[in-house]
């Protein structure tokens, strides 16, 4: 048989008491898990701000993608419509349109040191066009 | 009293092999599951990485912008756009018919076409292909299901028809040069096309910190050509008023500075639009000027008297007798103008005495007179930047016919020739002697702007005293001899005149009726700044190239020398 303890002689066992504690020692411990939890908090917030941030710059930047883009198809329809404009076969039909004839008598001015090639003057220059065209 | 103990604990095993049965299916499936688990998260990760990513990446093909193509003076000739095609996915169209009514008046095209396209059971048809950007946007603004919209580059060509033959174009499937210098030059116009790989959401919107890589497509480079559009212009009217005038079937000019070997104007007629090519001609797309050859006829006199003179066999005061005709075998040649027994040289050009030029032939012989013409450029291609030009016909002197090759080879028959070439012999004699390869592209320009000037070959043929020669013998052709209509006011000017029965290719032989009549010459005689070659194909009326074709030339040249500013030095 196993002995098992008792108390003898009808003793009463000891009533349990309540004990109670400092209180003093448990208000650091709950700070500090509240300032953790504060950083933890603030430190998720920060990184969804500054994602949100990020994303918000790239969706800029692909808006500002698209409308450079737009921009750039918008000057090429410029350009080919300049282009088209300078066609001869349309200046030629405004000319006839406004009433403008070819001159019967043609006179030519020679300026010196733009009709001559060569010498100081570069070929290209000779056109007065290509003269005219590359002044501001 | 027994009994419910045993029932009791029957009735426990049953439970506890249940729970073990069903425990051991848990277990077996977690395990499972738990091996999957390894499998995918650790053992297969990568592969799983890339499918998913695969479903999410993006990439698209960054099509290279096209180089321009510029005139000498910076005119744009081919632009790239931005244009919008528009697809249709039929499967996703449940009435075809609705559709296509509503579909069909916005593109321009008649609703049982496209009726048929959207019927299909294909997932992708072209509805209508490089769309301009304000008719696209009427096509969006319909909602139609199942239609889709794409943005092409789309080369487009601002003068249309003027340098149609110059320029070419390209396949519109893919911007591919299949024509002209846009055929020549792909390769530079084209430029590499980059790369973009993007990270998108089933929406198909970017996601913002994804994956994200581009390489940049490296764009193609300008052409500035040496055509000048004025020119251009000037020829192609003048060509069109002769063309009505006599009633030619064809005509061709070519404009060229004989120093620099730069083509100014290269004209076609009939011709084309090129941003219209729909029910376009194969036979008119040809630049006639660089890929159809024609026997030079009288034309070719120029080469044979200086081929003379070079060799010192006559200078060009030296008389001949000239017979009334000249027989060989059955052959009968003869002059169709009046002109005195006894000639100078410079007068048998003038006159275009095919007697007096066969008698310089046969002193010179075939080799000699073989060996000049090769000088000259025929019977080769003169190699300009332009595709499929024709090397023309000068057969070797050896497989000349002993009878009246010689002869008739003199004044420009069994020789064929592009006007190109011919324009080029003539610009040998206005450029003192010396062959310069003929150019249509002055610069190669690239995306970083750096510029590469062509450098065209160059060759002696003559002396530039024999260069001399030849040119007062071209003056006196306009000044006093076939080529009167070529004058030109206020400047001095040369050339000469060609009529030449035309050889029927099919029939071999010569047509009863159609000429091909010419006319070649330079302008300021002293100092040349011009050749310019007019070619008419069997005129009707004024069937000569004294009357055909130097009114042409005399247009052209005048307006060219203004267009140039060259000072007048005539009266």
């Amino acid at each position: 048989m196993t002995a098992r303890p008792g108390y003898v002689g009808g003793a009463e066992p000891p009533a349990l008491r309540v004990v109670i504690g400092r209180r003093v020692g448990r208000v650091p411990r709950l700070r500090g898990w509240l300032l953790l939890t504060l950083t933890v908090v603030a430190a998720f917030f920060l990184l969804i701000y500054s994602r949100v941030t990020l994303d918000h710059s790239a969706f800029v930047l692909e808006d500002v993608e698209q409308r450079l883009e737009a921009a750039e198809t918008r000057y090429w329809e410029l350009r080919l419509e300049a282009a088209e404009l300078q066609s001869p076969d349309r200046i030629t039909q405004l000319a006839r349109d406004i009433g403008l004839v070819y001159p019967s008598e043609v006179r030519t001015v020679e300026v010196s040191g733009i009709a001559i090639p060569g010498g100081d003057v570069e070929d290209r220059w000779v056109d007065l066009k290509a003269l005219l065209s590359a002044q501001p | 009293m027994s009994r419910p103990f045993v029932t009791d604990l029957r009735k426990q095993r049953w439970l506890n092999a249940r729970l073990i049965a069903v425990g051991s299916v848990l277990a077996v499936a977690w395990v499972a599951i738990g091996f999957r688990l390894v499998v995918v998260q650790a053992m297969e990760s990568e592969k799983y990485a890339e499918l998913g990513l695969d479903q999410r990446l993006y990439r698209e093909t960054l099509a290279a912008d096209r180089g321009t193509i510029f005139d000498r003076d910076g005119q744009e000739l081919a632009v790239t756009i931005d244009s919008v095609t528009i697809y249709a996915n039929p499967r996703e169209i449940a009435d075809p018919e609705t559709v296509a009514h509503l579909l069909a008046p916005l593109i321009g095209r008649e609703p049982a076409q496209v009726q048929e396209l959207l019927a299909t059971d294909a997932s992708f048809v072209y509805v209508a292909r490089q769309m301009e950007r304000e008719d696209a946007e009427a096509v969006e603004a319909a909602r139609l299901p199942g239609i889709y919209f794409l943005s092409e580059p789309k080369r487009v060509y601002p003068v249309g028809s003027l340098t149609a033959h110059v320029i070419g174009f390209v396949r519109p499937d893919d911007n591919v040069g299949i024509e002209g210098i846009e055929y020549q030059y792909d390769a530079a116009l084209a430029g590499a096309p980059g790369e973009l790989l993007v990270e998108r959401d089933p929406q198909g919107r970017t996601i913002p910190q994804g994956e994200y890589s581009v390489v940049p497509a490296e764009p193609g480079s300008d052409l500035v050509l040496t055509i000048k559009t004025e020119v251009q212009y000037v020829a192609r009217q003048a060509l069109e008023a002769a063309l009505e005038r006599t009633g030619a079937r064809a005509g061709s000019v070519v404009v060229l500075d004989p120093r620099t070997g730069e083509i100014l104007a290269m004209v076609n007629l009939p011709t084309y639009d090129p941003n219209d090519r729909q029910n376009v001609d194969a036979d008119v797309v040809r630049n006639r000027a660089v890929t159809d050859v024609f026997e030079p006829g009288s034309t070719q006199k120029l080469v044979t008297v200086a081929a003379a003179l070079e060799s010192g066999v006559v200078g060009p005061w030296t008389t001949l007798e000239i017979p009334d005709r000249i027989e060989i075998e059955d052959t009968v040649f003869e002059d169709f103008t009046e002109h005195p027994d006894v000639l100078t040289v410079t007068e048998i050009v003038a006159q275009s005495s095919n007697l007096g030029t066969i008698l310089l032939g046969e002193m010179l012989g075939a080799r000699q007179l073989h060996a000049y013409m090769s000088a000259f450029g025929q019977g080769q291609a003169t190699g300009i930047d332009f595709p499929g030009e024709a090397d023309g016909v000068l057969r070797p002197a050896d497989e000349w016919c002993v009878t009246t090759c010689v002869a008739g080879t003199s004044i420009g028959y069994h020789v064929s020739v592009t006007a190109l070439q011919q324009a080029m012999a003539y610009a040998v004699i206005a450029n003192d002697g010396v062959w310069v390869q003929p150019h249509l592209v002055a610069e190669i320009v690239d995306g970083t702007g750096t510029r590469q000037a062509v450098e065209p070959e160059r060759r002696v043929v003559v002396s530039a005293e024999t260069a001399r020669s030849m040119r007062s013998m071209l003056e006196a052709v306009v000044a006093s001899g076939t080529g009167s209509l070529a004058a030109v006011e206020g400047y001095s000017v040369g050339g000469k005149t060609g009529t030449t029965e035309k050889y029927l290719t099919d029939a071999q032989e010569y047509s009863e009726n159609d000429v091909v009549a010419s006319f070649i010459g330079l302008a300021p005689i002293d100092d040349p700044r011009i050749v310019v070659a007019v070619v008419l194909d069997a005129p009707q009326e004024d069937a000569s190239g004294g009357r055909g074709a130097a009114p042409v030339f005399s247009e052209v040249a005048l307006a060219t020398l203004h267009q140039l500013g060259v000072p007048p030095d005539a009266e």
